[in-house]
């Protein structure tokens, strides 16, 4: 394996790592070590760590989130227009201090799970977010393509771009994204029949990594129970630590693989049973599976339509040349005869 | 079955069947396309469309991808046999000649009232001019909705310039081939080109409107069908004379263009 995809980067190891990385590998700068826009990443959350910050009045990966993102989403206009024929309406902009769900101001809550029904209570703490998986639908099936994901893993929406039609927010798995009325271009072209705001979600904090700064979350955990890295390198640990814990690995096959992997010392079954899907607080079941990928093997034959279309256009012409000439040939045997 | 006057029954052949199964498997994949596209969109539940007796589907973008692909293999397969399959016999009727667009000018006119059609070939010069215009823009939704699938296949991360620009060729061709087929629609509700709609169902059309409005085509066909039953029923003549006889025989008893144009017109 290469050294530099072996990088994987804390808040605390981000340093040791630069300094260890300018030396070792002749880096300049540490910045050079952590090629974040065009190298696959990929995040760990580490459940036996992460205590859910039950010191703080809001967890600190969730404080720094809306401190980064505060900004990101323009003043509403008011009224918001009431869109035609249905009439829904989502505006979080008078509750944007809402931090145990994911909401337009909010792109990472925490959850607690109490678990071991079974006599063995263990409180486990999850934070939530978008997965940034590694084909998602939520991207690939946005109608405007106003969601993309980067080579760098990340999955985003252009918020100048998006008509808030939350289709993304249909074919989630997780229903993470969330829309706010009342913002964005749709206001300036049809906006009671065409769009109904902008989705807002987890960006990965994008601009900072190409800043060659942490996320938020990462960067602000104070137990480090978020690392960021190399796709490989967060895989190697991942599989590392469920290995010494006994524990468990979720996010890795989910909805065809995605970015974020979580590791727990309890089963994402029995984490998952504490958990009730509600809009904005996404569960965590095994059994996600990709829906486009069942669509896959149609569209590999919708790419090799046109070679099918040319082979029957030869085929059919030689026929039809041959059938004329075998006709052509039995007049002439006719007329000799 | 080529193009063939059947004068007992008062009709002229002017689709094969090979033609009416390419017409046919564009047309229809292009209205799954157009309204599974649609689909892509999500309108299904904000129009209430869900709610439409056997359109509860609607709002599910991963079936509509289904039937938007189904659709786009025929539609793309049968797009790639018309240009080929033509292409290699050599059929140009289709493509715009020398004039067509101020003859457009003249048959749209007469469509209204205003002055007389020109005589015209098989195709009228307007559907050779839609027929160009809809086959860019077939082509541009193909190589665009080609990069799109690509990407939804292997390439989720390709160029964001690359997805932009095919998403808004798709998105605005898609608008532009809607607009195409209401125009189609347009045209075959005009009643002087009714006779033709029987003709793309079961590949014949009245033999006297062909005479009355596609006599040059009409020439096109009719010397093969009449004329060796004229030079059977020749008398004898002396050898001398015979080649320009036999040149005026085959010139004389076919109406020129103007000619006709002008029984018709009487």
């Amino acid at each position: 394996m290469d050294k530099k995809d072996e990088i994987q980067i804390g808040r605390r190891s981000f340093l040791k790592v630069t300094a260890g990385a300018s030396v070792a590998f002749g880096l300049g700068r540490p910045e050079n070590s952590f090629a974040a826009t065009d190298r696959q990443l990929s995040t760990l959350i580490d459940l036996s760590l992460c205590d859910g910050c039950v010191d703080r009045k809001v967890p600190a990966c969730v404080g720094a989130c809306k401190e980064i993102n505060k900004d990101k989403i323009p003043p509403i206009t008011e009224p918001i227009p009431e869109p035609w024929p249905r009439k829904t309406i989502e505006d979080w902009s008078k509750k944007r201090e809402v931090f145990n769900r994911l909401t337009p101001y909010n792109f990472i809550y925490v959850h607690k799970a109490e678990t071991g029904g079974d006599g063995q209570k263990k409180t486990i703490f999850v934070p939530r977010r978008c997965m940034h998986c590694d084909n998602p639908a939520c991207a690939t099936i946005c109608p405007f393509s106003a969601n993309h994901k980067n080579q760098n893993g990340a999955v985003v929406i252009d918020q100048n771009l998006c008509f808030g039609g939350a289709k993304c927010r249909d074919v989630c798995p997780w229903e993470i994204p969330q829309r706010q009325s009342g913002v964005g271009i749709y206001l300036k072209i049809l906006p009671g029949f065409m769009g109904n705001g902008v989705m807002y979600k987890c960006d990965l904090c994008i601009e900072r990594l190409a800043a060659n700064k942490l996320p938020g979350c990462v960067e602000s955990c104070p137990r480090e129970a978020l690392l960021i890295g190399t796709r490989k390198a967060i895989e190697k640990i991942a599989e590392s630590r469920a290995g010494r814990m006994n524990g468990f690995i979720y996010g890795k096959t989910q909805n065809g693989g995605t970015s974020t992997l979580y590791v727990s010392p309890v089963s994402f079954e029995e984490i998952n049973r504490s958990m009730t899907k509600k809009p904005g607080q996404p569960d965590m079941k095994m059994d996600v599976q990709r829906r486009m990928a069942g669509t896959d093997p149609l569209a590999k034959a919708v790419l090799a339509a046109p070679v099918l279309g040319i082979i029957a256009a030869g085929v059919a012409g030689a026929w039809n040349r041959f059938s004329q000439r075998k006709e052509k040939a039995g007049k002439e045997g006719q007329d000799h005869g | 079955m080529a193009e063939k006057i059947l004068a007992e029954k008062n009709l002229v052949i002017r689709h094969n069947v090979l033609e009416l199964i390419e017409h046919w498997a564009i047309a229809i994949s292009g209205l799954v396309l157009l309204l599974t596209g649609i689909f892509e969109l999500p309108v299904g539940k904000r129009y209430y469309i869900i709610n439409v007796p056997g359109l509860g589907w609607s709002a599910d973008f991963i079936t509509s991808l289904y039937l938007h692909y189904a659709a786009a293999l025929v539609f793309t397969g049968a797009a790639m046999f018309h240009v080929f399959y033509h292409g290699f016999r050599g059929e140009k009727g289709l493509l715009p000649q020398k004039g067509d667009f101020s003859e457009s000018i003249t048959v749209i006119k007469s469509l209204f009232g205003f002055g007389e059609e020109p005589p015209m070939r098989k195709y009228l010069p307007e559907q050779r001019l839609v027929f160009v215009g809809m086959a860019f823009i077939i082509l541009m939704l193909i190589i665009s909705g080609f990069v799109k699938t690509y990407k939804n296949i292997y390439a989720p991360d390709m160029s964001y310039a690359v997805v932009l620009l095919s998403t808004w060729i798709h998105n605005i061709f898609f608008i532009l081939f809607f607009l195409a087929f209401l125009a189609h629609m347009a045209a075959i509700a005009l009643r002087p080109n009714w006779p033709m709609v029987r003709g793309i169902f079961t590949g014949k059309v009245n033999l006297d409107y062909a005479r009355h409005r596609h006599s040059l085509w009409l020439a096109e066909i009719e010397p093969v069908q009449e004329t060796p039953p004229v030079v059977v029923e020749e008398k004898p003549i002396p050898s001398d004379q015979e080649p320009e006889i036999a040149a005026d025989t085959g010139e004389n008893d076919l109406p020129s263009e103007a000619n006709e144009h002008e029984q018709i017109n009487e």
